[in-house]
Formats: C-alpha cells, sequence, structure tokens
C-alpha cells in the first residue's frame, strides 16, 4: 500500500474515531456525573475511584488508537522506579495526547487544569470530583491556592502530573519551567518523577492539528528521566527546578543527536537517575 | 521618595527570592519581572507579597484581576505601594 493511501486512511480514522467519540461521549459524561453525584460523601474515594475509570477509559482509548494506527502507544508499559501513590510527576509537553498517556500508564493522577475549562459548567463537576485542581490563570497571587489544592490531593494519596512549561512544549525545544511542582513537591516532601514524553512525528503538538495526522503513524513513548526526593536538594525548590530543567534540555540533546544518527530507529531512552 | 522606594524594592527582590548573581541597582524600574524580563514566576511573586506585606504593610488581595499589572515591573509596584498606603493613611485619618 503507498504511503499516500495510507496517510488518507489515517485521515479516514480520526473522523470515524471522532464520530465514535461524540457519540459516546455523552454517555460518559452522563455516567460520571452520576457516579460524581453517588459518590459525594466522601470526595477522596469518589476520586480514587472515578481517576481508576478515567486510566482504564484511557487504555481502552489508546488501544483503539493503536488498531486504527493513528498513534501507536504501548499503554501497558511499566515504568521503571515509579513510586507507589502520592508523587509529583513532571513532563515535557509535545502533544496533547501525553495527559491522557500519562494517565494511562499511572492508573490515574491529577493535574492543574487552566481555569477556562475547569470553569465550564459541563466540566467543573466531573473535573472536580476527579480530583482535578483549578489552575492560576493571569492572577498571580492564585498559585498560594493551587499549591494549597495540590498539596491535598497529595495527602489524599492520588499523584499530581504538573507541565512544568505551562502549556505544551515548542517543537524540538523546552519552554521556560515554572516552579510550582517543585514547590509541590517540596512542601509535601513526596518523590519527584520526571518523565520524557515523545511523539515522533510530533501530533497534537502546537501547530499539528487533529484532523490533519502525520506520516508515518506517530508512535508515542514515555520514559523515565529521574526520580528525586526533594530533601536530597535542601527542599529547596529552586534548585530542584534548576536541577531538572538542566537534565531535560541535556535529554533533548541526547533525542536529537539519537535522531540525526538513526532516522527510523526512534527517540533514544536515557537511564533514570535517583537521587 | 519614589526612587528610594523603588531601591528598597529592588534590594527586596533580590533578598526574598536569593538572587545571588544579581545587583540590585542593575533592575531596570521599567523592565518586566516575569517572563522574559527578571524571569520571575507565580511562586516568586507569592513571596515577593508576603515580604512587601512584612516591610510595607502593604497587602496583595488574591483575585485582585490587577494583580498582573501591579507586579508587571519594580515602577508599577512602586505605584501599587504607594497608593495602598495613601489608601490606608487615608482611612486611618
Amino acid at each position: 500500500m503507498t504511503d499516500s493511501i495510507k496517510h488518507w486512511m489515517r485521515r479516514f480514522s480520526v473522523w470515524v474515531t471522532m464520530g465514535i467519540y461524540m457519540g459516546i461521549a455523552p454517555v460518559g459524561y452522563v455516567t460520571l456525573s452520576l457516579l460524581c453525584f453517588c459518590w459525594r460523601k466522601d470526595p477522596v474515594r469518589r476520586a480514587q475511584r472515578l481517576q481508576r475509570m478515567t486510566a482504564q477509559a484511557y487504555r481502552l482509548m489508546h488501544r483503539w488508537l493503536g488498531w486504527t494506527r493513528i498513534t501507536v502507544f504501548d499503554h501497558q508499559q511499566r515504568l521503571p522506579n515509579l513510586p507507589k501513590g502520592a508523587c509529583v510527576v513532571i513532563a515535557n509537553h509535545p502533544t496533547l495526547m501525553d495527559v491522557t498517556a500519562v494517565t494511562a500508564i499511572m492508573g490515574g493522577a491529577c493535574s492543574i487544569v487552566k481555569p477556562a475549562l475547569f470553569r465550564r459548567a459541563m466540566m467543573n463537576p466531573l473535573l472536580r470530583g476527579l480530583g482535578h485542581v483549578e489552575g492560576p490563570g493571569p492572577d498571580p497571587m492564585r498559585i498560594g491556592q493551587v499549591v494549597a489544592d495540590a498539596l491535598e490531593r497529595l495527602r489524599w494519596g492520588l499523584p499530581i502530573v504538573i507541565f512544568p512549561e505551562g502549556t505544551r512544549s515548542p517543537p524540538d525545544s523546552l519552554g521556560r519551567f515554572g516552579r510550582v511542582a517543585f514547590e509541590v513537591a517540596c512542601q509535601a516532601k513526596v518523590p519527584l518523577v520526571s518523565l520524557t514524553i515523545t511523539c515522533d512525528p510530533v501530533y497534537l503538538g502546537k501547530h499539528v492539528p487533529l484532523f490533519r495526522p502525520p506520516h508515518p503513524t506517530p508512535h508515542l513513548k514515555i520514559g523515565v528521566l529521574a526520580v528525586d526526593h526533594p530533601d536530597s536538594h535542601g527542599a529547596d525548590s529552586r534548585a530542584l527546578r534548576t536541577k531538572a530543567e538542566a537534565r531535560y534540555h541535556a535529554w533533548l540533546q541526547t533525542v536529537a543527536g539519537a535522531e540525526a544518527r538513526t532516522y527510523d530507529s526512534g527517540p533514544k531512552e536515557t537511564e533514570c537517575q535517583i537521587s | 521618595m519614589s526612587d528610594q522606594l523603588a531601591a528598597r524594592i529592588k534590594e527586596i527582590i533580590v533578598e526574598t527570592l536569593a538572587l545571588e548573581d544579581i545587583e540590585p541597582a542593575s533592575i531596570e524600574t521599567d523592565a518586566p519581572l516575569f517572563g522574559e524580563g527578571l524571569g520571575l514566576d507565580s511562586i516568586d511573586a507569592l513571596e515577593l507579597a508576603l515580604a512587601f506585606h512584612k516591610e510595607f504593610g502593604v497587602r496583595t488581595n488574591e483575585n485582585d484581576e490587577n494583580n498582573r499589572e501591579y507586579y508587571h515591573s519594580v515602577g508599577s509596584l512602586v505605584k501599587f505601594i504607594t497608593e495602598k498606603q495613601a489608601e490606608a493613611a487615608t482611612s486611618e485619618g
């Protein structure tokens, strides 16, 4: 089959998938809303249960995306050295799919959601039920509440995923890291897990829209770059951020070097560091 | 007065945020503090708000839509602190 036909079939698959999604989404929304209401008395248990359900749904979604060759991602992979329970997970953010991929692999995780999305009438009860945290928006003083909410979710025993760049990564690069994730890890004294995410070729990045899937099939990969305990850096969120940011830049150089050497073999994984 | 206040604010920024490589005098009064300027982030803003409250008795309210504007630069902080102190003096008087 020629590349052109494969590409058009993938585009067709995206349209079919979106059609199925539009059909299933209302059912899922109603089901989750009912569960949110039924489990309203215990928000901790509610969030834990709903997170597990969401992770299952995302695994199913990634299985479907693999079958249809829209994207390939091994959602059953086990990440080495991943702590169980409460931890702060940071990652680069090359594509919108990394949120679902990380949630699928971790079996559920809270994240910080943009206020514009968090406050939508339809979404708010679900996002709250799942234990997600409303982001700071333009007011820098709101960050105190964000940190307090994130600390609460960690006390619930849930991991929290924070993309320190605050938005999707620029192509083949990294945005500047904010300090929220590192501050939360230091205050909660929980491990900070640095994940690396690659999507090759990039799909659903800043300049790659949904209905224009790239060719060949994008492969999404997640790896553990490092696991740090805040105490090993004197519980100093600035020091932790500097170290993590430098490590990500070094990793990016490695990936770029590997891609230049062997175009088809995919990005090279680096060894996980533990400190 | 505002020059003295600006100088003190610069000192507080460097002391509070432990910016080891930066001299207070090298911070430009109208340069942005966040992002491309001095490179501060929202956690830094929170720490500065506490420091300003301690030093000048000025409280930065959460959910004030003008906070981003107040914390834009040292110049805007001078204006913010001066206005808040004037408001406090008026209400006391």
